[in-house]
């Protein structure tokens, strides 16, 4: 008889647990938080040191940034450099690809800079955008906060030791090339690599010889060419030298579209100033530096 | 409209199911035979890639045959040939996936085999390869039958480990699986829809063909 009372008292614990959890927010929501919870614990080692170094006089101010996944080494380099000069304020990261980002602010996740991988998912909340590329008219914008970050290069990425001898955009037409990996349509970096090789006139022969080979994300393309069962892949400068990959060719302006990371403060953000302060240390020579290391290139 | 997916599965799926059947029942026939604890390992190691996604099977897949890999870089070296990313690498990925399918029946059906019945064959001077295969198959027709297509089933089907040791490069190594992914990701979706409805007819098909089989045994 008192088994069972034990029982049936776990059980209700049990269902309160799960109740109280309910109550306290969409599932998404504790999504993002566990994530935030993650990201702090890798940016801010030593968050707690200084928490306790201030004592009770400085109030901390927290700043949520969201970025596109490609900016996780480089911004959470800066995030170290500028606790350094602010240590009163406190940055947050989710990094995500950017469509994910666009979704999750378009459904009110608290944020208050986001920095997305391509001027769409911008535009889609950007009320001063045109309806063609904002067709629900979102204006989650912060008037005369958008600005133009960074620009990442399309690159033409070989395996080390080059088997197929591929020196240029121009090589790929030709016999020597086997199979070429690029990213599929979907893929922002796919839908460059079709723009190149289209103005190079030779993507209906590369698709009738059977040389391309799609995957579903830019680390994919990066692994194949990596793993050399690839001949060469189109990829970013980014990618490339994280991977360590030789670059054979860059891509030329006008052959697809520039690669812009576009950043903006967003309007619910409850610290503006402190959000514009900070995208403006994003913009300026020291973060600049963290990003050129990384093969991204200034905005000129 | 483009077949080759189409024609590139069945071929892949063809072949494995070949190599897969043969393979499969000669394992279940001599790891029913060993002592306890090498069956009991072997059985682990062989019905692995039943349980396991199949990507852990394309990553050890990638592992062995992949271009800067012992298997994949002495092929490349000795015959020019690359393992990988090639319309057949497709087949090592469905052998490996689809091979714990054709040994598990297999055994099941050896198992209930009346081994009185490969004594009388002795008794009567008759070799071991005659019993085998004109004695043991026969009796096993069915449970073997259906392992077989059970096997082809699971390799027509096969898309992790695929994906990861061929890729999709349309008109050498997309399949109806990696097609369907592809125009679904692309938002192609008429078209993908179009490949669902090819792939669901061949697997009814298929499992048809089982529940016959299954129908005669009773």
């Amino acid at each position: 008889m008192k088994r069972q009372w034990g029982r049936m008292m776990a059980g209700m614990a049990i269902l309160g647990l799960l109740c109280g959890c309910g109550a306290s927010g969409g599932g998404t929501e504790e999504t993002f938080a566990r994530g935030r919870q993650e990201t702090r614990a890798l940016t801010d080692i030593s968050g707690a040191d200084q928490a306790k170094g201030e004592g009770g006089d400085g109030q901390t101010k927290t700043l949520t940034v969201f970025a596109a996944a490609s900016l996780t080494e480089t911004l959470t380099e800066i995030a170290s450099m500028y606790r350094e000069i602010r240590p009163d304020v406190e940055l947050i990261f989710t990094f995500d690809s950017s469509g994910t980002l666009k979704t999750q602010i378009q459904e009110g996740a608290d944020c208050d800079i986001f920095i997305s991988a391509a001027q769409k998912q911008m535009d889609w909340l950007d009320g001063a955008a045109g309806a063609e590329v904002n067709p629900w008219g979102l204006d989650l914008v912060l008037e005369g906060t958008r600005l133009d970050l960074l620009e990442n290069k399309v690159v033409l990425a070989v395996p080390d030791d080059n088997p197929a001898g591929v020196d240029g955009f121009e090589d790929l037409g030709g016999d020597g090339v086997g199979l070429i990996s690029i990213g599929n349509e979907d893929v922002p970096v796919g839908a460059y690599s079709l723009e190149i090789l289209t103005s190079l006139g030779i993507l209906e022969q590369l698709e009738e010889e059977s040389k391309l080979t799609y995957g579903s994300n830019v680390k994919e393309v990066t692994t194949q060419v990596k793993e050399g069962t690839v001949d060469c892949g189109i990829i970013y400068a980014t990618d490339a030298l994280g991977a360590g990959l030789t670059v054979a060719d860059e891509a030329e302006e006008g052959w697809c579209r520039q690669v812009i990371y576009p950043a903006a403060v967003l309007k619910d953000s409850k610290e503006q100033e402190e959000a514009k302060a900070f995208l403006a240390y994003l913009s300026g020579s020291d973060a600049m530096a963290v990003f050129e290391a990384a093969g991204f290139s200034p905005i000129k | 409209m483009d077949w080759y997916p189409l024609y590139n599965s069945l071929r892949i799926a063809l072949i494995a199911g070949v190599v897969v059947f043969f393979t499969g029942i000669f394992a279940a026939y001599y790891v029913a035979k060993l002592n306890r604890v090498a069956k009991g390992i072997l059985d682990v190691v062989l019905t692995l890639p039943m349980v396991l996604p199949p990507t852990v099977a394309g990553y050890f897949l990638l592992l062995v045959l992949g271009t800067k890999r012992p298997v994949g870089a002495w092929f490349l070296e000795r015959f020019g040939v690359k393992l990988v990313m090639n319309w057949y690498s497709g087949v090592f990925a469905a052998v490996v996936v689809a091979f714990p399918l054709m040994y598990r029946t297999a055994r099941g059906a050896f198992e209930s085999f009346d081994e009185t019945l490969s004594y009388a064959g002795q008794t009567l001077g008759l070799s071991g390869t005659y019993i085998f295969w004109r004695i043991r198959m026969p009796y096993c027709r069915q449970g073997i039958l259906a392992g077989a297509v059970l096997a082809f089933a699971r390799a027509l089907g096969e898309y992790g480990a695929t994906t990861m040791v061929a890729g999709y490069t349309p008109g050498k190594t997309a399949t109806i699986s990696t097609t369907v992914y592809h125009l679904w990701r692309t938002g192609n979706e008429a078209l993908a829809f179009w490949w669902v409805m090819v792939n669901m007819a061949i697997s009814a098909v298929v499992l048809l063909t089982v529940n016959m089989l299954e129908r005669k045994k009773k």
